[in-house]
């Protein structure tokens, strides 16, 4: 085992197993477990940040680090590639924010012990997941993670809540499992678990994948990615505690859906033809009718779940027009809206606890008194409108030019009438919530929460100006992939 | 670092250090923003006449290119925004003195200035966009700070702009990608096809900023709501500024239109209702500031109809009156903000007889409105005369549409001029004094340019509009009193003195100047049509979002059915089965055999007979 094999193994295990031990340490001292938390998050980053380097470097697919955690009988191959350490980077960073702003927020509840060890548990898998170069491997990282937060959305463990916790598992399981037969499927006919040794069995085009386990994949990754009709379980969902929200909606629990379906029918099984209509008129389908509700509730936690179901069909755009430049699109999208709806949802949390209330028609004028959150807010919701020059922009600019660059200028125009509906509920929220009059009186948050909604709306700002760097690593991740390299 | 890169930077660092500044010593931030306005118009004035490309990579996409040009036109519409954002800064320091939010005021202004810079200078598309949808932030900025409740005017103009930028943002990549390059001074396109589509968006995102009709309903809002030099500033100058001359870069270089083509009948169609709609609105106004943020989409119209026509001489026309309007408008603002902050108030009602009083806001705002109304020699004048010729070349029909505008704007400011500065004084303005001097200098500095540009027309024509456009020639040919046609100025002529009969006439009918109007804004029909015209439904926006809101109940209610499934059918579906499963579990241990057995027998069967 070479360094960068301990870096890979690190960034997946140090989590997982730590967070086992987090129900100990918060039994010695809470300090002590709620740094030990955050560290141990903060190691998966700094692991992955360590392997980007390399990886980065490379022009070809040839720059990237696998490891072999099975028999070579029955191999499970980890594998950092581009993709791979980008979307860790991301997911990592963010649940690293996020654990900081829960020192603040959890302070006051109950079962502390156990949401630090699931949202721990839950990036972990993540990790795992995002370095899967096996399909078994997925499955079980996936379900690691549908695990976590089916506990975490019930955090509150009221009966309605519990129930909702119920309906995403069973909504996300079902996709598993369909998911999962379709794997089975894939390797009663390779042979193999193995990504790599599925696209070489299926490379030959006399030998054509297998379109029902191509759709029951399929269904998998869109119940996971909450996309259209599989959806309503994360509006539903936002009755979890917000760092939770921020964790599964924005950050990383949606994203993995995406990300499946950037490792499994981009670089494993490339999907053509019908394939990509369905996806891409699911996608638009999907932006429209969820922006729709989002206009039309009134739980500010609801409405921003239903603009994480209408962005997340944005990055399907980009994967599924197909194109270079959308797929770029689509992992600087994965970046920049991980940044900006993490802010929408933190700030909701800081509302929601110093107004009692998560109705936007109860609430209005708190500009005044919240004037730090007001403006992360707004500038967190100019990123995900695609204002300039906040990184929103770049990242919607390039999956609707991916889309026409695939020869889809009618989709683009779909995903632009949905951009419209962004910009409409995003002030819809945003005015409701902060002008107008006062009606319940609220003061700011805790200052530790505070700061991490003001560096997330910065960094927006930052990624959109300094937009070079996370380009080029995007960039860089798709160069690997066969068949888009240029 | 390159001077064109500091032309963008340099403001809007100094914007975000303003926008951040708290409590500092007096007049830090007017100062500075007039230094960073001056160095700025010094900078452009001192770089005209060359052509200074400037590229360099900014990541990894060929797309992504940091692409400046200064070269004619760029440099044209550049010290044209310079010099009407100093003079606006100067205006604003005694005109905003007493008001709150200036560091973000002063702010939002910087940073729409580099924004601009950006956007003019720009020669990629995508760098373009970056510049010209930043402004939304500003835009919604600017009018938000004006007063308690401005924030709904302020969002309205930034959905309404925001979603042109959308259009304008599919446009440019229509383009770039049909022209492999978003290189604006690489691109030549013909119209057909999704050419045709591409183009008409990105008209779209370009006249929108100009403000014409139908997205031009967040103007007179703001004119209401926002701090009055805002009005000047954005709407009046810098918006069509930027407007016209990517308009003008679109027909002109990026397209190839011609004027057989059906795409420039359409636009001057747009241009001639956007001209008369807002210029009738305009008539009937009762304040100040609202009638003259009408004009101000009104004459965007002239501009439309001058490039639109597609011939040399129409867009000659189109971007001298660009400049001209910047140039009267602006001015008739600050004429506004002067009897604003002296009076206290912008209602024509409670105006009247301060001429006298203020004789220099009152002599600017004559000179201007002689500009704006088409009254030779003045600056309007010239650009009118223009696109008429170019409007009656392609059909009288536009013309006629022209001139009508014209005499409808000369109605409106003899009405305004004569309510506002003559007639009845109200006791109550008695002791209104002149504004003070750094407010009437910018004022008296753009009126004289009004006359300079009448009277010699040929620095523009020849240094400015000429080179810009590329028909050097055609402008050389018509610099001077060298008018395209006297019969066209002739009837120009009877139009305007038209106009002032019926002013004098409807005065004497009606009773006094704000009444002026009134015999057309009751006359039979116009009556019923303006009536419905002033109602929230007529206005464009409440109608689309509107139309939205059904959308978004359909929306809703698909949601619904698809939770439904989840949280109704699949729980119903789930009980009845597990009631079907469990009713047949009677607890008789004859059935339970028997089920045994049709099971061991069909396992048999089916190893027997299928399996082999």
């Amino acid at each position: 085992m070479d360094q960068q094999h301990i870096l890979l193994c690190a960034a997946v295990f140090v989590p997982i197993i730590g967070s086992f031990l987090l129900p100990f340490l918060g039994r010695i001292s809470l300090g002590t477990r709620n740094a030990a938390a955050f560290l141990l998050i903060a190691i998966a980053f700094i692991c992955t940040a360590l392997l980007a380097p390399s990886v980065f470097s490379g022009q070809t697919s040839g720059h990237t680090v696998t490891f072999d955690i099975g028999t070579a009988a029955f191999p499970l191959t980890l594998k950092a590639d581009g993709l791979a350490v980008f979307v860790g980077l991301v997911s990592s960073f963010v649940s690293a924010l996020i654990v900081l702003y829960s020192w603040g927020y959890v302070s006051h509840y109950r079962h502390q012990n156990e949401y630090y060890l699931e949202v721990v548990l839950f990036l972990g898998a993540m990790m795992g997941l995002v370095y899967s170069a096996n399909l078994l491997l997925l499955y079980i990282f996936w379900e690691i993670t549908a695990f976590a937060s089916w506990r975490l959305i019930g955090f509150f463990r009221e009966k309605d809540y519990i129930v909702r916790a119920d309906k995403a598992f069973l909504v996300t399981g079902f996709g598993a499992f369909s998911m999962l037969l379709g794997f089975i499927i894939l390797y009663t006919q390779s042979g193999s678990f193995e990504m790599s040794a599925v696209t070489k069995y299926f490379a030959d085009p006399a030998v054509p994948a297998p379109n029902f386990a191509i759709a029951l994949i399929l269904l998998g990754i869109l119940s996971k990615s909450a996309t259209l009709p599989f959806h309503t379980w994360l509006p539903d969902a936002g009755v979890a505690p917000s760092p939770v929200t921020a964790l599964l909606h924005a950050a990383v629990l949606v994203k993995i859906g995406v990300y499946a379906y950037a490792r499994l029918f981009i670089v494993m099984l490339p999907l053509a033809g019908a394939w990509l209509d369905v996806v891409l008129v699911t996608a638009a389908a999907s932006a429209l009718v969820s922006a729709g509700a989002a206009l039309i509730d009134t739980n500010m936690k609801r409405i921003i779940a239903y603009s994480t179901v209408s962005q997340i069909a944005f990055i399907f755009l980009g994967l599924a027009s197909g194109s270079a430049i959308g797929i770029t699109g689509a992992i600087l999208y994965i970046l920049m809206h991980g940044l900006a709806k993490a802010g929408l949802f933190l700030s909701a949390g800081i509302i929601e606890q110093n107004t009692h209330t998560k109705d936007i028609t109860k609430m209005g004028g708190l500009i005044r008194t919240m004037p730090i959150t007001a403006v992360a807010f707004l500038l967190c919701a100019f990123s995900v409108m695609g204002i300039p020059p906040f990184g929103g922009f770049f990242s919607k600019f390039l999956v609707i030019q991916g889309a026409v660059d695939a020869g889809r200028p009618w989709i683009a125009g779909v995903f632009v009438f949905g951009a419209v509906l962004t910009l409409l509920y995003l002030w819809r929220i945003f005015t409701t919530i902060f002008f107008g009059d006062a009606q319940a009186p609220a003061t700011e948050g805790s200052r530790l929460m505070v700061v991490v909604v003001a560096l997330l709306a910065v960094l927006g700002l930052v990624g959109g100006i300094l937009v070079a760097y996370p380009s080029d690593w995007a960039n860089a991740a798709v160069r690997q992939i066969p068949g888009l390299g240029n | 670092m390159n001077i064109l890169l500091l032309l963008i930077l340099v403001p809007i660092v100094a914007g975000v250090l303003v926008l951040l500044s708290r409590k500092t010593i007096p007049h830090t931030r007017e100062s500075a923003t007039m230094l960073i306005a001056l160095v700025n118009l010094i900078a452009v004035i001192a770089l005209f006449g060359q052509d200074l490309p400037y590229s360099h990579s900014w990541g990894p996409f060929k797309a992504f290119s940091l692409d400046l040009r200064y070269y004619s036109f760029s440099s044209f519409i550049l010290i044209a925004a310079a010099g009407f954002t100093l003079l606006v800064t100067i205006y604003s320091w005694r005109f905003m003195q007493d008001r709150a939010h200036r560091s973000q005021y002063y702010g939002y202004m910087l940073l729409s200035l580099g924004f601009t810079n950006g956007a003019v200078l720009a020669d990629n598309l995508i760098l373009l966009l970056f510049f010209w949808e930043g402004l939304l932030g500003t835009l919604f900025g600017m009018i938000a700070i004006g007063r308690p409740g401005a924030w709904k005017t302020a969002m309205k103009a930034f959905i309404i702009v925001g979603v042109t930028d959308l259009c304008l943002m599919l446009g440019i990549i229509l383009t770039g990608t049909m022209a492999h390059t978003f290189k604006m001074s690489e691109i030549s396109l013909p119209v057909q096809g999704l050419g045709i589509t591409a183009m008409l968006l990105m008209c779209v995102g370009a006249t929108a900023k100009a403000g014409a009709m139908p997205f031009h309903s967040w103007i007179p809002d703001a004119a209401v709501d926002a701090p009055l030099p805002f009005m000047a500033f954005m709407p009046a100058s810098l918006e069509k500024l930027l407007g016209i001359y990517l308009l003008t870069r679109i027909t002109l270089n990026l397209y190839k239109l011609s004027p057989d083509s059906w795409v420039s009948p359409a636009l001057m169609t747009f241009g001639c209702i956007t001209i008369l709609a807002a210029v009738m609105m305009a008539l009937v106004q009762k304040d100040f500031k609202r009638l003259l943020s009408y004009h101000a989409v009104s004459q965007v119209g002239y501009m439309i109809l001058g490039v639109g026509t597609a011939l040399p001489i129409g867009i000659i026309g189109g971007v001298f009156h660009m400049v001209n309007h910047a140039m009267y408008k602006s001015c008739l603002f600050l004429t506004a903000g002067s009897v604003e902050k002296q009076t206290g108030t912008t209602d024509l009602a409670k105006l009247g007889g301060i001429g006298r009083l203020m004789p220099i806001t009152f002599t600017c705002f004559i000179i201007a409105a002689m500009a704006i109304s088409g009254v030779p020699p003045l600056n309007g004048f010239w650009s009118k005369e223009f696109v008429y010729d170019a409007a009656l070349s392609h059909h009288v029909i536009f013309y006629l549409a022209a001139v009508l505008g014209s005499f409808f704007t000369a109605a409106s400011f003899l009405k305004l001029g004569h309510a506002a500065f003559l007639g009845k004084r109200d006791p109550a303005n008695d002791n209104v004094k002149e504004a003070p001097v750094s407010m009437l200098a910018p004022m008296i500095l753009i009126a004289a340019g009004c006359i300079l540009f009448g009277l010699w027309n040929a620095l523009p024509l020849n240094h400015l509009v000429g080179p810009s456009t590329g028909l050097a020639a055609e402008a050389q040919e018509h610099a001077g009193f060298h008018l395209p046609s006297l019969l066209l100025a002739t009837l120009t002529c009877v139009a305007l003195l038209g106009a002032l009969a019926n002013h004098i006439i409807g005065a004497r009918a009606n009773g006094g100047g704000l009444h002026a109007a009134d015999h057309i804004q009751y006359a039979p029909v116009l009556g019923s049509i303006y009536k419905k015209a002033q109602t929230d439904g007529a206005d464009p926006y409440n109608f689309a979002t509107r139309v939205a809101g059904y959308f978004c109940t359909a929306g809703w209610a698909c949601d619904k059915a698809v939770d439904w499934v989840y949280d109704g059918f699949t729980v119903w579906l789930t009980r009845t089965l597990s009631f079907a499963v469990r009713a047949s579990h009677t607890g008789s241990y004859a059935l339970y055999v028997l089920w045994a057995l049709v099971g061991a027998a069909a396992v048999v069967i089916y190893l027997t007979r299928i399996m082999p």
